[in-house]
């Protein structure tokens, strides 16, 4: 394929969601209940899913020299002018965003089509009238956002859809809006992400200013120019919490990224926002959505200093520690993927925040499918035990729900990191998160050593960074036993169009002043603090404890509720979609995304401060001194399992005694930390405080003076009013028109219509006219009388 | 007693006027026969002339003003046939012998009975009133007072070329030549509007079916 | 003893037409209206026959002219008080305020 064919089979896709949204909106009471889903499911995911198909065969078949051509050359349209800064809306064109593209339209179609199954069985009707058209336009709509967030090149263009996706977000966790909760729900995800829309907003308008420019490539390009100068950001002194400018557009992109996916302080959304349908808590909260924000962070790599990242680096651990343990305690359902999803989410930001961007997306893009998985099991059990979402009350699920437990186990298996120290024998989070902690390991043991030694050896030429292989033969060699640096190019793309790291590209003397050399970067970038590296270890020691717990209280054990287990069953509609992401579960853990992600790395990740780290590490050892770390990471699920079948094996019995031993901790656990509670007190009543203090100062000091004013405006305009125009003005005008009245009831008085007042009328007439002559003729002129009468 | 009165009253007037008729009529008469020549006039120059036109003025006065002034609509036609009468004793006077005949036989025979006849067919009782405001009345009376007034100034500054013709040329012949003569076209007008009255009155007084 | 003159005649005429006018207006009986008529048309009649005694010598003008006042004095009479009768078979009075169907 050459020219702009893929991203016009790109944007082809975005559109048709669009196209299907509309339908929807006009047509869809028409279209009535099955059909408007199945139109959702064709147009608003299956042409998008053939276009994602398409194009990633073109771009598998595309070397990786033609793949840079089609990067560089990809579509941009002129579209407005903000100030000085000319705004291209266009196509983001490279290995991530196929990639990501192709993961979300193939989950989501799934997603859709389970949807269907879904749906079918809920109640749609809200005072007689179907919404059921309106679920399947919101997930259109939301097709559309998400899968222009993915192409968009521009900053701007990622935020609009960035804030499209979050109101598809919105409606769908309202879409049983007449109830209470869902209310709630929808007003606290969208509020906490505002939150981090404000920080977002914030960054934008940084890069705005500071860097001139919204173009994802051009920010990075004329970022890297300034800091090889020191001019722009660079040359601010302005600083805030001890953050220079530059860090604190880093952090402020990241804001957004925090609200969106839901890190640390504005988590508390997310586990709220299970209240929507399971479907939208699959395929919105968490394969897709959630995701945007680390790909944002991915997207905006390249605009972070080493600040900005340890920053997002703590974030990341923080969350993925702390929700990790929330979920241990959680006995809804959902609301325990939820809390997985959080700390999942947290491993990603925490990846990306070490430096592990390759390792971090692909670890978003397993947890997307076995992620989506679960809760589609999840939502199969729910649906099959009669909207009962408490896992104390399931258990020996597995007979009657064969295919539902076993996906649902591959998910757990996934999500745990399952596989075989030292082989290549595992699933999902056994390549994805594993590496993860790989990198967060060197990062925070190694990294001197390595730093130094990478720096010192060049002196400060980038040329000696070990070998970098070329994207096209490392790719496919994910367990490739060499520890890589991959630190890509951030030459403008048009000089040459290398996958791999060149000396030349990095020479300092390109960019001028050796002070902020390349060859700094490594000294520049901190260690990382220990805790952080020990607190995702200790979480991938509870990760597999609690999705254990999970699975063996759904599946395992003795029916706890006979009404529960006798009314479960499955529907066949349901479960192929948890079969096929279940496949997709294996595929991608091998296959395919781990290939594109890498290359998209060489092509995209121009790091000039901090560098994206590939550790393939747990596999095989990076040196004997440190091969605990590959069995004690990859045989982490190995504990977290067992403590879960000890505990979980024999009924909730021991469960409860554990509960009782642990009492304050699993109280706190249980209130999840009481951060929203502090919310609570912080904020909405604080809020209210506030606005008691604000209506006492408007009661006693602004209604006041106002009221004063009032009474004096009053007095004046009773004087004006009543003296001035009343008896003034309005006197004289009344008086005219009275006097008008008068004078036309007089004359109409005349009026009697009666004919002897007519008489008496003409011969007063006659008498004027007598007396009239009297006196022009005079009494005392008779001669004149005569000469008048004389004949 | 009020019905006694105005019998009396009424026919006190009538003794009146037929007395002063007969009178003036026997003396104006006289009086052509006597003076056949242009002299002051018919009834000029005798004491009893001034005293008769002061007598039927003097009725004629008060007959119209007891016109004005009563309330009671028989009353009034009572005092109408006084004013007509005494009317028609000035006409004689003015030795218009036809005309006053013609007043008497016309008016007081033949209006004064209809307008009777119209009071019987029109009121429940005779006696009914219907008064009128009292700003009408005097309305009315100020502007007739000052009328009246107004006129006599007129009248008594106003110097007339009166010339007394000594041919009482008011025979009945004389104006029955007139009639067919110079005044045919009038008199042909005045029957057929006399015709024409004549079927109007009675279609307007038939008997509505 | 002065004469009697044309001004004599005028006077009483006047007396007479005033208060005709007083009766017409000041009545509201129809035929008291006719009766104020009447007395004002004699009023016209006496000043037609003095005028014709004292300026017109020899010509019978006034005389002929008040034989048609007459005449159109019976016939007004005539049909005004056909008219009365109708009036009074219709409202069921005499009253001319009562009259009062055509005012606007």
């Amino acid at each position: 394929m050459n020219g702009h064919t893929y991203e016009i089979f790109l944007a082809l896709g975005v559109l048709s969601p669009f196209i299907s949204f509309w339908l929807l909106v006009f047509f869809g009471p028409k279209l009535g209940k099955p059909w408007a889903g199945w139109c959702a499911v064709i147009l608003g995911m299956g042409v998008p899913l053939a276009m994602a198909s398409i194009v990633l065969w073109g771009w598998l078949g595309e070397d990786a020299a033609s793949r840079a051509m089609l990067t560089e050359h990809a579509f941009r349209y002129h579209w407005a002018n903000l100030g000085t800064v000319s705004i291209l809306v266009g196509v983001k064109l490279d290995s991530l965003t196929v990639a990501m593209y192709f993961m979300v339209t193939f989950i989501a179609f799934w997603i859709f089509f389970f949807s269907i199954g879904y749906m079918s069985g809920h109640s749609d009707e809200v005072a007689g009238k179907s919404k059921y058209h309106r679920f399947f336009a919101y997930l259109s709509l939301f097709a559309f956002s998400m899968l222009g967030l993915v192409l968009s090149s521009n900053l701007l263009f990622l935020f609009i859809f960035w804030e499209l996706v979050g109101l598809c977000s919105y409606l769908l966790i309202g879409y049983y809006f007449h109830e209470r909760v869902p209310q709630y729900a929808q007003m606290k995800a969208f509020i906490t992400n505002r939150v981090g829309d404000f920080g977002f907003i914030i960054g934008l308008m940084l890069v705005y200013f500071q860097l001139g420019t919204l173009d994802l490539d051009d920010a990075a390009r004329i970022f890297a120019e300034q800091y090889a100068a020191g001019t722009g950001i660079f040359a601010s002194s302005f600083t805030m919490f001890g953050w220079s400018l530059a860090t604190i557009m880093g952090v402020g992109l990241f804001c957004g990224a925090m609200g969106k996916s839901a890190q640390f302080p504005l988590h508390v959304w997310l586990p709220d926002a299970m209240a929507g349908p399971t479907p939208v808590s699959a395929l919105i909260h968490a394969a897709t959505m959630v995701a945007a924000g680390v790909y944002l962070v991915a997207r905006v790599f390249r605009l972070m200093t080493p600040e900005a990242l340890m920053f997002v680096a703590a974030i990341g651990c923080i969350t993925l520690f702390l929700m990790a343990l929330i979920a241990m305690v959680q006995t809804d359902i959902k609301k325990c993927l939820a809390y997985s999803t959080l700390s999942q989410l947290g491993y990603m930001i925490f990846g990306l925040g070490c430096g592990a961007w390759i390792a971090a997306l692909f670890h978003l893009i397993t947890h997307a499918f076995f992620k989506a998985m679960l809760f589609l099991g999840s939502g199969q059990v729910i649906e099959g035990c009669h909207h009962e979402q408490d896992m104390r009350k399931m258990g020996g699920l597995m007979k009657k729900m064969p295919v539902t437990g076993i996906t649902f186990l591959v998910g757990v298996l996934a999500i745990s990191g399952f596989g075989i120290a030292g082989t290549k024998i595992g699933l999902g989070g056994f390549f994805s998160k594993d590496e993860i902690l790989a990198v967060a390991w060197v990062r925070a043991f190694d990294w001197d050593d390595y730093s130094h030694h990478e720096a010192g050896a060049g002196g400060h030429h980038a040329s000696v960074i070990p070998p970098i292989p070329a994207a096209e033969d490392s790719s496919n060699d994910v367990f490739s036993s060499e520890k890589r640096i991959v630190l890509v190019s951030d030459q403008p793309h048009g000089d040459t169009h290398t996958t791999s790291v060149t000396p030349h590209g990095l020479k300092p003397s390109a960019h001028g002043g050796d002070a902020h050399g390349r060859a700094g970067i490594f000294s520049q970038t901190p260690t990382l603090p220990k805790w952080m590296f020990y607190l995702a270890l200790f979480t991938a020691y509870v990760t597999p404890f609690y999705m254990m717990r999970c699975w063996w209280m759904t599946f395992m054990g003795k029916p706890r509720d006979d009404h529960v287990h006798e009314h479960a069953h499955e529907s066949p509609m349901m479960f192929v979609p948890l079969v096929v992401l279940a496949i997709g579960t294996f595929v991608s853990s091998y296959f395919l995304f781990r290939d594109l992600i890498a290359d998209a790395a060489t092509q995209a990740t121009i790091a000039p401060l901090v560098m994206a780290t590939d550790g393939a590490i747990h596999t095989t050892a990076i040196n004997a001194a440190h091969s605990w770390l590959i069995y004690g990471v990859g045989g982490a699920f190995i504990v977290g399992f067992a403590i879960a079948i000890v505990i979980y094996g024999r009924g909730l019995g021991m469960a409860s005694r554990i509960k009782r031993i642990a009492g304050p901790l699993h109280t706190l656990l249980e209130n999840k930390y009481y951060i929203d509670d502090l919310y609570h007190l912080v904020w909405v009543k604080g809020c209210m405080a506030v606005a008691h203090i604000a209506r006492f100062f408007d009661t006693w000091v602004v209604d006041l003076i106002f009221n004063t004013l009032a009474k004096l405006t009053e007095r004046l305009a009773a004087f004006s009013g009543l003296v001035l125009d009343q008896h003034g003005v309005d006197g004289i005008y009344n008086g005219m028109a009275d006097t008008a009245i008068n004078v036309g009831d007089a004359m109409r008085r005349s009026q009697t219509g009666r004919i002897r007042n007519y008489v008496l009328f003409a011969v007063g007439g006659v008498t004027i006219i007598v007396v009239l002559m009297l006196a022009y003729w005079g009494v005392a002129s008779p001669e004149q009388t005569v000469a008048m009468l004389a004949p | 007693m009020f019905r006694h009165r105005s019998h009396i009253v009424t026919l006190a007037f009538l003794c009146v006027v037929a007395i002063g008729s007969a009178a003036f009529a026997g003396d104006s008469a006289a009086d052509v026969v006597d003076h056949s020549g242009i002299t002051h006039g018919a009834a000029s120059g005798t004491w009893m002339e001034v005293v008769l036109f002061y007598m039927v003025a003097a009725v004629a006065v008060i007959s119209a003003l007891g016109v004005c002034f009563s309330k009671n609509i028989v009353r009034m036609a009572v005092w109408l046939f006084g004013a007509l009468g005494s009317v028609a004793l000035l006409y004689f006077m003015l030795a218009a012998n036809f005309i006053a005949a013609i007043q008497l036989i016309v008016y007081a025979g033949g209006t004064l009975i209809l307008l009777v006849f119209g009071v019987m067919l029109t009121s429940k009782s005779p006696w009914a009133k219907f008064e009128p405001r009292k700003i009408e009345i005097w309305g009315a009376a100020i502007v007739c007072g000052v009328l009246f007034i107004c006129l006599s100034l007129l009248l008594t500054r106003a110097q007339f070329d009166t010339t007394i013709s000594s041919v009482s040329g008011s025979s009945i012949a004389d104006i029955g030549r007139a009639l067919l003569t110079t005044y045919l076209v009038p008199f042909e007008l005045a029957g057929v509007l006399l015709m024409i009255v004549m079927v109007g009155a009675a279609h307007l007084a038939r008997q509505e079916k | 003893m002065e004469h009697i003159g044309l001004t004599h005649y005028l006077i009483v005429a006047a007396v007479l037409f005033c208060c005709g006018i007083f009766t017409m207006a000041t009545k509201r009986n129809a035929i008291g209206i006719l009766i104020g008529v009447e007395l004002v048309l004699n009023s016209t009649g006496i000043n037609l026959v003095a005028f014709d005694r004292y300026m017109g010598p020899g010509r019978l003008d006034g005389q002929i002219v008040a034989i048609f006042m007459i005449v159109l004095a019976a016939a007004e009479t005539a049909l005004a008080v056909g008219i009365c009768i109708n009036v009074y078979k219709n409202i069921a009075t005499v009253d001319v305020d009562m009259a009062s169907q055509l005012r606007g």
